[in-house]
């Protein structure tokens, strides 16, 4: 063993690539794909956030950074639309994979009865389209015709009746509240999987050790689900800054723009024909997740190395 | 024993999987059957034609999709409405329009002339040849116009916007048609101290919140009779308009005093007809042809029972006249221009013409003068007997294309977000990009 990573350390870079099993070229048509559908694309989008284009002349000017700046100048409204999508990630991604595990440490105990169907029921909203849940929980939340308002109004709770949608303070909270209960049930199902594939003696031995609960949790299962906490976490938040449908259909950005996200202003930018802003504003949105997704990536290969 | 139940399970689901392919091929199978019978009688009877529209685009009492059907019954022609929310529509169809996904049909707010129009010149079939243009009033003609070309059919006639009042519940609490916004003020005062919210306001669709800035044209132009040029000209701006300032505060004093009631952020238009049926709101905006949409709903609250005066926002009393309304469009794109030209031509037969006047209820008038108007005597005598100015959306560039983003504006005043100050802000700041991203004369020098 030693001698061949000693006979490998001394190859030279042309041993090497020959010694590799397929040539470069096998590779081609896949590099060539992707170049085409999914590198150029970004790059000329980015490219157009340089420009003034837009639906109402044929004409693209050059206009630097006029766009960005237009974004992150004092005053503007893109800095709250910023402002709403990564507070609806962080917060979103927290109670996700909070209620997610949770339901995911629940549903593995012995003591409960028909786990499978509960995991189907807890799952069932991830198959429904963000528009429809969205359409439904409008006509819910609704201050006097909805369920949950006339639901506690019958249970004497009247006081806790409220403009769910269109009070500001209410209004994020609920909506982030919604998007976690479509979306736990996904990372309760990756976190079951996890959950599942750690060994049992190490909760054995832990409990001939005399740990608690909250021992084995803190010490046992954390540490060996991390890897699929960081790839559930990387999941909601590329989620969450891209979120769209269920802002769009619960609220429509409203009440007035409270809240908007990228997304939404992104849209209102190509409707209103001005493309140029429509994709700075996508490229700024993608540098912030593609920056994200790095130093959550750099993390999970670090903790890839520790276990 | 589980083995074998699981594979039964698997083989079984296999099987109704086969099945559902089956019976699509087999679907496919029999329409194809439908259109080589359909080839060799009447010819396309398989086409289906998209129509897309917003909510208030197509009348609630379901006519158009009525003449539809008769339309599929007498061709084959079938047409598959799209409706899609008022709020999102505009957006929606301008980025379907973009992208070349828009529908066979489509339904867009008039006049299409205005520089801030959604540009139906550039996406639609040309027009100006059909028979029918030439029953089509004058000014509906120009307002589905560009350059001279025609590109649309419209039915409404002229709109005009009211506020439509409960006359009993007038009656009983001893109130008298304001004429300016104090007395309008004591009226919605005294409603709401006798437990009736004085108004029926919706947002979520909107534009309803909106009407009151800009059907109030009377006002500027009381100002001014220039002031649409000078404002399309650039030569002025909004904010030394006095009035529009005036009426978002009254606005905003009215939602502040709880004249609206507590949910109006969450209601839709659609509600309104109940809210006024049952008493539960005393006035609304609405046009007169919404008394006989209400009728038809609840048969014991008749037409008689709402009255109408013009919005006092702003001390107005000239009643605003919008001389466009929406209207349909054919795709260029579409693959069956001509039966979507087949189905216009079949609306604008003379007795479907009637038949549209007398099932779409909140209209009284088409812009056809072959069919006689549904307003009554004393109505007309009303209407005649206002003074009267166009909108301000069909005057004024680059207010009817922000019209759902400044019922945001609104929306966020209402909840506190922002003020009267921020809402005339943020119209002018919309206009002026607009005008410069469309390099707009009169801006970009």
């Amino acid at each position: 063993m030693g001698e061949i990573t000693h006979r490998r350390a001394g190859m030279g870079e042309r041993d090497m690539n020959r010694k590799k099993l397929y040539p470069w070229y096998f590779a081609s048509g896949a590099a060539v794909l992707f170049f085409l559908l999914c590198f150029l694309p970004g790059i000329l989008g980015i490219a157009y956030s340089f420009t003034d284009w837009n639906q109402f002349s044929d004409e693209i000017n050059f206009v630097g950074l006029g766009n960005y700046k237009r974004i992150f100048a004092g005053g503007s409204d893109y800095l709250t639309y910023i402002g709403n999508t990564v507070m609806f990630t962080v917060v979103t991604t927290a109670m996700k994979t909070v209620a997610g595990f949770a339901l995911a440490l629940l549903l593995t105990q012995k003591f409960i009865k028909c786990k499978n169907l509960h995991r189907m029921i807890i799952f069932s909203p991830q198959v429904m389209s963000y528009l429809v849940v969205g359409l439904v929980f409008k006509s819910m939340l609704h201050p006097t015709t909805g369920f949950l308002n006339n639901f506690l109004r019958d249970i004497g709770l009247g006081v806790l009746a409220k403009n769910w949608l269109t009070d500001l303070q209410l209004v994020f909270p609920t909506v982030m509240t919604v998007d976690t209960w479509k979306g736990m049930g996904y990372i309760m199902v990756v976190t079951i999987a996890g959950l599942m594939s750690v060994s049992p003696e190490y909760y054995e031995a832990a409990s001939i050790d005399g740990a608690g609960f909250f021992q084995k949790l803190w010490n046992i299962t954390i540490p060996l689900l991390k890897p699929v906490l960081v790839n559930v976490t990387v999941l909601n938040i590329t989620y969450g800054l891209r979120v769209f449908d269920m802002i769009y259909s619960l609220t429509n950005g409203g009440p007035g723009n409270a809240t908007a996200v990228m997304n939404t202003a992104v849209y209102k930018e190509f409707s209103k024909g001005d493309l140029a802003m429509g994709t700075t504003l996508s490229s700024v949105l993608f540098l912030f997740v593609l920056t994200i997704l790095y130093f959550i990536i750099k993390s999970m290969e670090n903790s890839e190395v520790e276990a | 024993m589980k083995k074998t139940v699981k594979k039964a399970v698997g083989v079984l689901l296999a099987i109704v999987m086969l099945a559902g392919m089956l019976a699509g091929c087999g679907g496919s199978g029999k329409e194809s059957g439908q259109a080589a019978e359909a080839g060799s009688g009447t010819p396309k009877s398989n086409v289906t034609l998209t129509f897309g529209s917003h909510q208030s685009g197509l009348p609630t009492s379901g006519i158009v999709h009525d003449m539809a059907r008769e339309f599929e019954a007498e061709t084959g022609i079938k047409i598959d409405f799209q409706i899609s929310p008022d709020a999102q529509w505009r957006d929606l169809i301008k980025v379907k329009l973009d992208s070349g996904e828009a529908p066979d049909i489509i339904c867009v707010d008039t006049p299409i002339d205005l520089a801030s129009g959604t540009k139906m010149d550039r996406y639609c079939v040309e027009l100006g040849d059909q028979e029918w243009v030439s029953r089509m009033d004058d000014s509906a003609r120009s307002a589905v116009s560009a350059d001279g070309k025609l590109y649309g059919i419209t039915f409404p006639g002229a709109k005009m916007y009211f506020y439509l009042y409960n006359k009993e519940i007038f009656a009983a609490q001893g109130l008298e048609v304001p004429t300016n916004y104090e007395e309008f003020k004591v009226v919605c005062q005294k409603l709401q101290d006798a437990g009736i919210t004085p108004i029926y306001e919706a947002t979520t669709n909107g534009w309803h919140q909106v009407l009151p800035l800009f059907e109030t044209g009377g006002l500027w132009l009381a100002q001014d009779p220039d002031i649409y040029n000078k404002l399309n000209n650039n030569e002025i701006d909004l904010d030394q308009i006095p009035a529009l300032l005036t009426i978002i505060r009254q606005l905003d004093e009215c939602a502040k005093a709880g004249y609206y009631g507590t949910d109006y952020l969450s209601n839709a238009w659609e509600g309104a007809k109940e809210a006024m049926a049952t008493g539960r709101c005393a006035m609304t905006i609405g046009e007169l042809g919404f008394r006989g949409d209400v009728e038809k709903d609840y048969p014991e609250f008749t037409k008689d029972k709402l009255g109408a005066f013009v919005m006092p926002w702003g001390d107005n009393q000239m009643i605003g006249v919008n001389p466009a309304s929406n209207a349909y469009f054919i795709n260029k794109e579409s693959k069956h221009v001509e039966e979507a030209k087949q189905f216009f031509a079949f609306l604008a037969r003379h007795e479907n013409l009637q038949k549209l006047q007398d099932g779409w209820l909140d209209i009284s008038d088409l812009c056809w003068a072959e069919i006689t108007s549904k307003y009554s005597e004393e109505d007309q005598k009303f209407i005649d007997s206002l003074a009267k100015a166009n909108v301000v959306q069909t005057s004024v560039n680059y207010i009817d294309s922000q019209w759902m983003d400044v019922g945001k504006d609104l929306e966020s005043m209402y909840t506190g977000a922002s003020t009267p100050e921020d809402v005339l802000a943020a119209i002018m700041k919309r206009r002026n990009e607009q005008a410069q991203l469309q390099k707009d004369p009169a801006w970009v020098k």
